[in-house]
């Protein structure tokens, strides 16, 4: 039976939340797809305005199941190959279903390497947390290999697998695996991709995406696990940023102005099952296009005397999180030997997102809440109700384009964690993880991008050597990175 | 009928006959060949400015459509004072600019973005060349070569070309290509037709 201290939760916290950055920093990040461009013959800047973040049209031909929202076979530069003629649908079921693949190997390729440039850290924060550089040159240094497409009308598919992290022949991790039936609802009079389903591995229907995040560093509450207080039982691994493996049903009717999604997944992160349970995800969102024009508001992307954009729009979202874990007595976390119980947990939170010509504003807000459960040793041993743990927290930020190619941004993302502060010393100065985070984004071309970033972290805690006073140091960090795909 | 009337009368159809003979038709017919040029065609011919020349806009409207998320044709030709009807043909958006006219960044243009169906016209009273681009389509690429005469035409596949209806006389013969260096030769349009070899050089 293990027993915390005081001191060793709060180094378990900070360890916590060293392995998560390092977990993130490794997290397969998918990307724009170059394939498209091959198949359609056009830019990558048709679908993303900085990739890979989608534009208005990027996202109405991600719903329609990587296809052109109208007549895309006019548009397909490259054909496919036919599984069976299409009269083959009249000989079914005496006959497979005629279906196509594409007509060239739909694969792309991403690499990533940034520069790190560290704070000096200060003696007594190298006793604690370890050394390190000040500089760190190209890390992480990721090779992705991307393959996205449709297989005919309904059904479309993306993998995407970090090959190499890091060093030589390190591997990466699979990041979103999955295969898609786009309209499902046709035959039942639904209007068109009202309902679609996909199956596999896949980043949950955020209202920000990590996966394809335009930032160097990952939304912090996206990241957040949950860890209850010494001698409790929450020990949450789910990372909500991270991919999930299940079934997920989902629409885009009304233009694409609602969205809504429904998800049973493992609750395991991208890691096989560890409970019986499942766990479910929903998302209900829903864009209000402020376009004057009416032929604006109603076409794929705005028009407008200088040239298309996204749409003058709002989007407001909600999605709610819900799963139970199953813990055992002494906090580990999942069935063993010992006598478990379970504990329930849900994530709620809402977002926004508004777009104006050359900026875009967003935020999101999340509430996390576990059960909790406070052990005795005994004997005898008992297991009872403690307070739940929670934390709440999000990000806000804004993208400017000062040019096509010459992008500003800013995120600002705060944590405040329950876990933080009863576990020990505040992981942060002023109980509140934050860090902003300005960058810029210049894309060299339109599959080459050069970024940089700058975070300024919260001040974390670190006992002087010489008095043993707690003391606070800002690991703040500059990071600059190439980018390409192809 | 007195003879002198007679002979009057003969004299006027004689001059009339003259008169028809000398602004009748002519053409030039050429080839162009390229050195270091993938394709000899989509080039522009035409004949430059003729001094004491002037000639009226041309009311009949050049369309340039949007197909397939490319310009269609890639190069047209057109008269200064033309007014050129963007099509789109296709089922996005597309937009129309042009980032200049032969460089001078003061012509530049943004027509904007229109759905399919429609088309917006432009009238270009400057000569030179307008780039087009489509600012969603960044591959998009056409010309909009407008000419001081009414004399010009665009190269087949092959390199050739006909400049029809101009009248006899001596002209410079200029030519305009995406990827050469404009070329200019003298051609002395006498007979019915006259013929022009050029060069486009890289």
């Amino acid at each position: 039976m293990r027993y915390h201290t005081r001191d060793s939760s709060f180094f378990a916290v900070v360890a916590a939340l060293v392995v998560l950055s390092s977990v993130l920093a490794s997290a397969p990040k998918s990307s724009a797809i170059p394939a498209f461009s091959r198949k359609y013959q056009t830019s990558c800047t048709t679908c993303h305005n900085n990739y890979p973040e989608l534009n208005d049209f990027g996202e109405a031909f991600k719903k329609n199941g990587f296809k052109f929202p109208k007549d895309d076979e006019t548009f397909v530069k490259e054909p496919p190959v036919l599984l069976g003629s299409k009269a083959q649908k009249e000989a079914f079921p005496g006959a497979v279903y005629p279906g196509e693949i594409p007509g060239f190997l739909p694969i792309a390729f991403r690499y990533e390497g940034n520069f790190t440039l560290n704070r000096k850290q200060p003696a007594g924060f190298i006793t604690q947390t370890g050394f390190t550089p000040r500089t760190d040159l190209f890390a992480p240094n990721t090779f992705t290999i991307i393959s996205a497409g449709s297989f005919g009308q309904n059904l479309s598919f993306w993998i995407d697998d970090d090959i190499s992290v890091d060093a030589a022949n390190a591997s990466g991790a699979m990041g979103d695996g999955w295969l898609k039936y786009s309209d499902l609802g046709h035959g039942i009079g639904l209007p068109k991709n009202a309902l679609n389903v996909r199956f596999g591995q896949f980043e949950l229907d955020l209202p920000f995406t990590q996966a394809k995040t335009i930032y160097l560093s990952p939304y912090d509450i996206y990241s957040q696990t949950n860890l209850g207080p010494t001698g409790t039982t929450t020990n949450n691994p789910v990372i909500f940023g991270s991919a999930q493996r299940g079934i997920e049903f989902g629409g885009t009717p009304n233009n694409g102005n609602f969205d809504w999604s429904v998800a049973v997944i493992n609750g395991s992160n991208a890691g096989d099952a560890a409970r019986s349970s499942k766990d479910v995800y929903v998302r209900l969102s829903q864009r209000f296009n402020l376009e004057r024009d009416p032929e604006s508001r109603n076409a794929i992307q705005a028009a407008g005397p200088t040239g298309p954009r996204d749409h003058t729009s709002i989007r407001l979202g909600f999605y709610y999180y819900h799963g139970k874990n199953e813990q055992n007595q002494d906090g580990t976390t999942f069935p063993g030997i010992l006598t478990t119980v379970e504990e329930p947990f849900y994530r709620v939170g809402g977002d926004l997102r508004f777009k104006y010509r050359h900026l875009e504003l967003f935020g999101l807000a999340m509430y996390g809440h576990d059960d909790n459960h406070l052990f005795t040793a005994g004997p005898p041993a008992t297991i009872a109700a403690a307070p739940a743990v929670k934390f709440s927290g999000g990000f806000a930020g804004a993208n400017y384009w000062f040019y096509p190619w010459l992008i500003g941004t800013f995120h600002y993302d705060a944590v405040n964690s329950h876990a933080d502060f009863i576990n020990g010393a505040p992981a942060s100065e002023h109980q509140t993880r934050n860090r902003f985070s300005p960058g810029f984004q210049i894309l060299a071309r339109a599959n080459i991008k050069i970024v940089g970033e700058y975070q300024y972290t919260f001040g974390q805690p670190y006992s002087d050597p010489v008095t043993g006073n707690t003391l606070f140091f800002r690991p703040n960090t500059f990071q600059a990175g190439i980018d390409y795909v192809f | 009928m007195s003879l002198v009337k007679i002979a009057a009368k003969g004299v006027a159809v004689g001059l009339t006959l003259a008169l028809v003979s000398v602004v009748k038709a002519n053409e030039i017919k050429g080839k162009v060949s390229v050195q270091g040029i993938k394709s000899a065609e989509n080039i522009a011919v035409y004949v430059d400015v003729i001094p004491d020349k002037k000639f009226d806009a041309p009311k009949d409207p050049v369309v340039v459509d949007q197909r397939k998320m490319a310009f269609v044709p890639h190069v047209v030709a057109a008269q200064q004072g033309t007014t050129v009807e963007f099509l789109n043909s296709d089922s996005v958006g597309h937009n129309v600019y042009w980032p200049s006219i032969s460089g001078n960044k003061k012509l530049a243009h943004n027509l904007g973005t229109w759905p399919k169906g429609e088309k917006k016209p432009f009238q270009f009273n400057d000569v030179g060349v307008a780039s087009l681009l489509c600012n969603v389509h960044p591959e998009m690429s056409g010309y909009v070569v407008v000419t001081p005469t009414p004399y010009f035409a665009v190269t087949d596949k092959d390199g050739n070309f006909e400049i029809k209806n101009i009248p006899a006389g001596k002209y410079t013969l200029k030519t305009w290509s995406e990827d050469g260096k404009p070329t200019t030769q003298a051609v002395d349009v006498s007979g019915a037709t006259a013929s022009v070899e050029l060069t486009v050089k890289k």
